[in-house]
């Protein structure tokens, strides 16, 4: 089940990733202002985490879901916003790049919490 | 505010077990771990719809609380499946109706995310914990994390509409409320937590 559970929070994280990429790739063309772009890119990410996170959430692990979501969301939305504002992209490349983000970032998280994961001892440290 | 947590906690029970089933899954030997050593006269805070209960070790007498009536009434047929004696009771943690040194140890469930005033909940349970008493509370906390606690602050204000608060200091006002953090297990990040504490 935990092996499972953990193949699920990178599905989720590559699901985010992809969910916030597309909608960035079709909105931001080159040319765009960068700042727009990127403020655009991160506020998609956000709401779009928020909406796949909590029914996600419930079935792989609120915390496990949400808090790389809200990551790959935010810095993810403001990256793909960023690249589609300064060079053309295709379709595969859009979708390729988001789920090795998604991956990365779920990747990075698990790692963090395993490197944390320890009794942390006493008196409030 | 007691009475608008009431009515959010009503709303929430509704699909509360949906909503928390994986963390029922994941957390469990954590919470298992965390609650072997509740002893004596037990005190369980937000018991939700007792989807928590089957952790508790058997035979013990233990009175759980929770702000909401949707929620306990959900919780009404776990309590039966305790093996031992558990009694329900609708109560608000920040202004509990038991006598001072009512209670050997005091279980807590992600509580502290969502009282509205969460040192003043404490205080009420220091008053109520019995000298050489525990209380022993699994609770998600604000991360240490920089870029991590950053997200929890910007999701707080939508999470506290349907639910708990993500940014919650409650290592901060366990100290603040008079208690002393014995030992603290990270179970998820530096967010999710299995803390013991004695009144200082």
């Amino acid at each position: 089940m935990t092996r499972l559970l953990t193949l699920a929070e990178y599905g989720a994280g590559a699901s985010i990733a992809l969910a916030t990429a597309i909608p960035i790739h079709a909105l931001v063309h080159p040319g765009w202002d960068l700042v727009l772009a990127m403020l655009l890119g991160s506020a998609i990410g956000m709401a779009l985490h928020m909406l796949l996170g909590f029914p996600l959430g419930a079935l792989i692990g609120m915390f496990q879901v949400m808090l790389p979501g809200s990551l790959i969301g935010m810095y993810g939305g403001m990256l793909f916003a960023m690249r589609d504002a300064m060079q053309p992209a295709s379709w595969t490349q859009t979708t390729v790049v988001a789920i090795v983000f998604g991956v990365l970032v779920v990747a990075g998280v698990q790692l963090y919490d395993r490197a944390l994961r320890t009794d942390a001892g006493g008196a409030g440290s | 505010m007691a009475e608008s947590a009431r009515f959010k906690w009503d709303r929430a029970s509704r699909g509360y077990d949906f909503a928390t089933r994986s963390d029922a899954w994941r957390y469990g030997v954590a919470k298992r771990r965390l609650f072997t050593t509740m002893r004596g006269r037990c005190l369980m805070l937000a018991a939700g719809t007792g989807h928590d209960f089957r952790f508790f070790p058997p035979d013990l007498r233990i009175t759980a609380i929770d702000i909401s009536g949707g929620m306990l009434a959900q919780a009404t047929r776990p309590a039966g499946n305790h093996r031992g004696r558990l009694d329900l009771a609708q109560m608000d943690a920040q202004s509990l109706a038991f006598v001072d040194a009512r209670f050997d140890t005091i279980a807590s469930v992600c509580t502290f995310c969502s009282v509205p005033d969460p040192v003043r909940g404490l205080r009420e349970l220091r008053r109520v914990l019995a000298p050489g008493g525990r209380l022993l509370a699994f609770e998600h906390v604000r991360s240490r994390l920089g870029p991590i606690a950053v997200m929890q602050d910007l999701m707080t204000p939508l999470s506290r509409r349907v639910g708990p608060d993500l940014n919650r200091d409650t290592l901060g006002n366990l100290a603040r409320a008079g208690f002393r953090v014995l030992r603290e297990e990270n179970v998820y990040l530096d967010v999710v937590k299995a803390i013991e504490a004695i009144p200082d």
